[in-house]
């Protein structure tokens, strides 16, 4: 019994190596894309997201991430000849894992000047202000109540920035918003600062106990929302700019923005 | 070089951020302590409990199924969801999050401590006992005066180990937005995008705390071991 185990385990050995070598000269042939871009050279396009960002990205019935970005970084693909594959992380390792775990990551995620030190961006797709969250009864509604404040946000975006830049406020990070939420719902917390998307459909989802207040009563900045790419690869972003063009042009991204905002 | 210097000063010193790991590494201390402490009170209570001594005829006491049923249920889910039960479900207005997580360890560890003084308790010769009852003492005294000293003895280098696993157990709480020392690494990560710095610093400092940790439980050990030697 143990020799056939062995025989067995050796002979999916073999043939793991085997699939190995294969697809190792398929990428030395080139991807199909024609693209002269080192996170193209294997003909898979890596897409890192935080699937905790609805509408933008989520993860659907079926576990698989779904939304806005998905459908349309895999329009995207289609555009560049490759394949998309999707891996879910967490949002603050997003950008520190283009390069390496990940070719790209496209996640809501804003333009600022500190992630352009590690990254390059494609030309932003979407335009958004931070919206804040209160419970119903809450009096904040200005900037200047926001201050000494207990605030919410997910780790590392950018309302996380936004509240550490708010005078006496407390920052309570969680990994995914709905968390925050959540606490917010449990009067833990005196408000929540996420982008206007997510926090519409985080109201309607407690309307007898939160409600969303629009950010540019609080002053803050317009965001632009652009995909990550890695840093220097030029012949990527110029490409990736190039099918945004076109998705906008052809009417395939307004179909997208009806299919997933409204 | 200088690239590492610069990624150096990115993750420690700007911005004061080397306070970001002092506070974390003070709140998971604070979470390991009490929950250690709670730990160990249950477990010896939950301890006894499955030592109790059924009536004639019954197979076990009422005490036994409730400590059976404690123990059973905390190792058999994660942690990190009794964490998550205990802050979203269980307390879910409290706004003392060290207080809910050092609980939620603390009757986590509670049930792994239980087992291991019920098994330091049993490792105490029966002769002992015996010889305590024949010498005229009371079951209590008995358990008090004779069992427990060399049941201790027994404990001390799993429970040490124990509380080492608490210790880095506790990186868990990030899920309810507490900033331990775990969590001030990926803060510090989120405004860097630099991974390395931050999570190598974090791991540096754990193993620091535990090393001397670890020094003083064999110290200890020694000091107990001294009796041994007559």
């Amino acid at each position: 019994m143990k020799k056939i185990v062995s025989i067995a385990l050796t002979v999916a050995l073999m043939a793991a190596v085997v699939t190995g070598c294969g697809s190792d000269k398929g990428a030395a042939a080139g991807g199909a894309s024609g693209i002269d871009s080192a996170a193209l050279a294997d003909g898979v396009l890596t897409v890192g997201t935080n699937a905790e960002f609805p509408p933008f990205e989520y993860l659907g019935d079926n576990g698989e991430p779904d939304g806005f970005d998905m459908a349309l970084i895999k329009a995207i693909g289609e555009e560049l000849g490759v394949e998309v594959v999707v891996e879910n992380m967490e949002f603050d390792s997003l950008v520190s894992a283009i390069g390496s775990k990940i070719d790209v990551a496209i996640a809501g995620m804003t333009v600022t000047d500190e992630r352009k030190q590690s990254v390059d961006f494609s030309e932003s797709y979407y335009n958004a202000v931070q919206h804040v969250l209160v419970p119903i009864d809450s009096t904040i509604a200005t900037y200047d109540d926001l201050k000494g404040k207990t605030i919410g946000c997910q780790l590392g975006t950018t309302g996380d920035f936004i509240i550490e830049e708010i005078e006496g406020a407390t920052s309570q990070q969680y990994n995914k918003a709905v968390d925050a939420v959540n606490d917010l719902a449990n009067g833990r917390l005196d408000a929540v600062i996420i982008d206007s998307n997510p926090a519409g459909v985080f109201a309607s989802k407690y309307p007898d106990k939160i409600k969303d207040l629009d950010g540019a009563d609080f002053d803050f900045e317009i965001e632009e929302y652009a995909i990550a790419l890695p840093k220097g690869d030029t012949a990527l972003q110029e490409a990736v700019n190039v099918a945004i063009k076109k998705l906008k042009d052809n009417g395939t991204f307004d179909k997208l923005v009806d299919q997933y905002m409204q | 070089m200088n690239n590492i210097e610069t990624k150096f000063y990115n993750a420690f010193i700007v911005n004061d951020r080397w306070m970001l790991y002092v506070k974390g590494l003070g709140v998971t201390l604070e979470i390991a302590l009490f929950a250690g402490i709670i730990g160990i009170i249950i477990g010896c209570i939950v301890a006894l409990m499955k030592l109790s001594e059924p009536k004639k005829g019954r197979k076990h006491t009422l005490w036994w199924y409730l400590a059976t049923a404690y123990v059973d249920v905390i190792r058999g889910t994660p942690a990190v969801l009794q964490l998550l039960i205990m802050w979203f479900i269980v307390f879910s207005t409290s706004k003392n999050g060290v207080l809910v997580a050092s609980l939620s360890f603390g009757i986590n560890s509670g049930a792994y401590v239980s087992e291991i003084i019920r098994a330091g308790i049993l490792a105490v010769d029966k002769g002992q006992t015996e010889a305590g009852y024949s010498l005229g003492l009371t079951k209590g005294q008995t358990m008090w005066e004779i069992v427990l000293p060399q049941a201790f003895k027994n404990v001390l280098p799993p429970i040490g180990n124990e509380f080492i696993t608490l210790i880095k157990e506790t990186a868990i709480v990030g899920y309810v937005s507490l900033s331990d020392l775990t969590r001030a690494a990926s803060q510090i990560s989120s405004r860097t995008y630099e991974a390395f710095m931050p999570l190598i610093g974090a791991a540096v400092i754990y193993f620091i705390l535990i090393k001397i940790l670890t020094l003083l439980l064999e110290a200890l050990e020694r000091r107990m071991r001294r009796s041994d030697l007559r």
